[in-house]
């Protein structure tokens, strides 16, 4: 690769009927923080590209800018105001590759530019479909749901990438990915086959980004970036998905109105069934909305129907891969406080635990951290508040 | 005309309680942990037999993997009563990314018996969590790519489909999309997808399948047909990990971040601590908090 035929980083914004989802300018915030330190650190002048497809999304551009976007690239179209696949893919993979709207973005090197030399894209459900295909297009490597970024010169050595011998990839993108259980990191790296039997180059390191992990940059009214309507080739055949209908459901699962949040994890394995009713009971008397650890969603128990359905639902996941929420009260229980968790739960105003293990996570995130088997300590806790209430009315 | 449907599906780690093991720190022990088909693998055979009892379809399963996941083709066949079954199985496919696994797919697919109407993959693997299998092998098929897919009829006479999506905005509401696209079209099952038979003509299919199935299963050996690289004829650069741009450079724990929190440890066995904790819960209650 030479120097110039790489450049930027494109960032994948999602908005809904002109909205944007707060994911963007989460994404849009470690953009500029990471790009800001790339560009000291090797002198530099590389941009933050906001993309943003849609219809009668004129207005978001500025606002992009505000939050961190050197440049924007903006496609406004009726063929776009909801995101289907393939359309999606194709313009989006046009921006990717072309010349001209690089120019726009910063002339040095403009007459070279191939590609990004990074994209990132929200995990969700959309970015993170969009992600597959727009890499699938562009045939480079993408890492899904990460949620801490570097950026480093590696030496690396390995029988593929590098036929054994040790070389340095300079300005390489490490993606960490928390595993599904919350304590292992693995960092992803998309490389450039440099062994000369398989040689060829993969950019754009390409990643999706867990929603709700990274802070926004505040908002500054003065910064100054480049606004560019592009207009897309859109083909027909790309065109065959048609939209019937469209309707927004509201979860049934409110954690926002209540003011105490009762939680379980996996710790309630030794009888799943009946910790949960007792969970249920004190949710009850608490007058507490009921959340669920990621690993309780995979369905790790058999539960009757009727517990099944309506609680080891993804609706009522709190962390980093479900809801985010901030009550008054929340009650942790079998709850080990992998990292997930603790990003959906940290802002609560008072934590308790409820576990067996004092060696567990959770000791550190919570307030009051009540040691004991839930099979013990949450029936006296209803007894106790069903106590009060009685004293309470008479 | 017959609507052809193939699943591709995945042996995973089997997580449920009794059949996983956990290393003391916290991670998966891969060695003592049994492999199954992959609950959204579940998912995606039971919505191709929807389209067994249905539209009577033909049913083809693929799977990447060592021998063992022959063991998944036939708990998938059990679900959906298929017709073929694939495994895709060499060497050289070991270690491969998503996109060299695409391709692999792509290849496999094409091999089935029959021009493929729809094809069907998990939400994601169970393991892997990635969810970009399935998209990127309907890329490189062609094929229109429709994920979070809830509910679908199929019109026979028109050849499209129909199909609601159930979009998580997060931070915001969810969506219900119905949306109609011609075949052949690519599914991503959604994991909260539910096959439901509303009259007695279908009832009847799905019990005769079903029985149909149980009977395949047994003897799934004489569906299965098992490919390596030369026999799929794919290209041995693109596939593996020869064909992966990405690699995992490192794995390592998560460190404990410091402590956020000062807990106050109380014993839930003493009455006493306990009745403290009531105290302080009605305090949180209230916003009265003093920490």
């Amino acid at each position: 690769m030479t120097e110039g035929d790489y450049r930027h980083l494109y960032v994948i914004m999602e908005q809904e009927e002109g909205e944007l989802l707060p994911v963007s300018l989460e994404m849009l915030g470690e953009a500029r923080r990471l790009f800001d330190d790339f560009n000291k650190k090797h002198s530099s002048n590389e941009k933050v590209v906001a993309v943003i497809l849609g219809y009668k999304i004129k207005e978001i551009s500025k606002k992009l800018i505000e939050y961190g976007a050197d440049a924007v690239i903006s496609v406004d179209s009726p063929e776009l105001r909801y995101v289907r696949n393939t359309i999606y893919t194709k313009v989006i993979s046009q921006i990717a590759s072309d010349k001209e709207a690089a120019k726009k973005i910063d002339e040095e090197y403009a007459g070279q530019f191939k590609r990004p030399r990074y994209m990132f894209f929200a995990a969700d459900s959309i970015g993170r479909h969009l992600s597959s295909t727009v890499l699938a297009e562009l045939e480079s490597g993408l890492a899904s749901d990460i949620n801490k970024l570097v950026i480093e010169d590696i030496e690396i050595t390995h029988q593929n990438k590098t036929g054994g011998k040790p070389l340095t990839y300079e300005k390489t993108l490490e993606m960490y990915r928390p595993d599904f259980s919350g304590f292992l990191w693995t960092t992803i790296l998309c490389l450039d086959n440099r062994n000369s039997s398989i040689e060829r180059d993969y950019h754009p390191q390409a990643c999706s980004i867990i929603p709700g992990v990274f802070a926004p940059i505040e908002a500054d009214s003065k910064r100054k970036g480049k606004i560019i309507e592009y207009v897309p080739t859109i083909e027909e055949q790309d065109l065959k998905v048609k939209m019937l209908s469209r309707k927004v459901i509201r979860s049934k699962v409110d954690f926002d109105s209540h003011k105490a949040i009762v939680s379980f994890g996996r710790g309630i394995k030794d009888s799943p069934e009946q910790n949960i009713k007792l969970i249920e009971q004190l949710a009850n008397e608490l007058d507490a909305e009921i959340g669920i650890s990621l690993p309780i969603s995979k369905k790790l128990f058999s539960l009757s129907p009727a517990l099944d359905s309506k609680y080891i639902i993804s609706d009522r996941v709190i962390g980093t891969s479900g809801r985010k929420v901030s009550p008054m009260l929340y009650v942790a229980i079998g709850i080990s406080g992998a990292m997930q968790h603790i990003a959906g739960m940290k802002e609560s105003e008072f934590v308790v635990a409820i576990n067996s293990d004092e060696n567990s996570l959770i000791k550190n995130e919570c307030d009051l951290f009540i040691k004991g088997r839930m099979e013990d300590v949450i029936p006296v806790l209803i007894a106790e508040l069903q106590k009060q209430k009685q004293v309470i009315q008479s | 005309m017959t609507l052809n449907i193939a699943i591709l599906i995945k042996l995973e780690p089997d997580f449920s309680e009794g059949n996983v093991s956990y290393n003391t720190d916290g991670t998966l022990n891969r060695a003592e942990t049994k492999n199954t088909l992959g609950p959204h693998s579940t998912i995606a055979a039971t919505a191709a037999f929807y389209s067994k009892v249905k539209y009577g379809a033909k049913i083809s399963i693929g799977t990447m993997g060592p021998p063992v996941a022959e063991s998944a083709l036939q708990q998938a066949q059990q679900l959906c009563d298929a017709d073929e079954l694939h495994l895709y199985s060499d060497r050289i496919f070991a270690g491969a990314d998503t996109l060299a696994t695409a391709e692999l797919l792509k290849a496999g697919i094409q091999k089935m018996q029959g021009k493929m109407d729809i094809v069907f993959s998990g939400h994601r693997a169970s393991d892997g969590e990635t969810g970009q299998t399935g998209p990127q092998t309907a890329w490189k098929l062609g094929f229109t790519f429709l994920g979070n897919v809830v509910d679908y009829e199929v019109n026979l006479q028109n050849q499209t489909i129909r199909a609601k999506r159930l979009i998580r905005l997060q931070g915001f509401y969810d969506v219900i999309e119905e949306i109609e696209a011609p075949l052949p079209v690519f599914i991503a099952i959604d994991p909260s997808y539910k096959a439901v038979f509303n009259n007695i003509s279908h009832r009847l299919a799905y019990e005769k399948y079903q029985k149909e199935a149980r009977l395949r299963a047994q003897n799934y050996k004489q569906y299965l047909k098992v490919f390596n690289a030369a026999e799929l004829g794919v290209d041995s650069k693109k596939v593996g990990l020869a064909g992966s741009p990405t690699i995992v450079y490192k794995v390592e724990r998560i460190p404990k971040g410091k402590a956020n929190r000062q807990a106050e440890v109380v014993d839930g066995s003493n009455a006493e601590h306990m009745r403290k904790v009531i105290a302080r819960l009605q305090e949180a209650m209230s916003g009265m908090v003093i920490k």
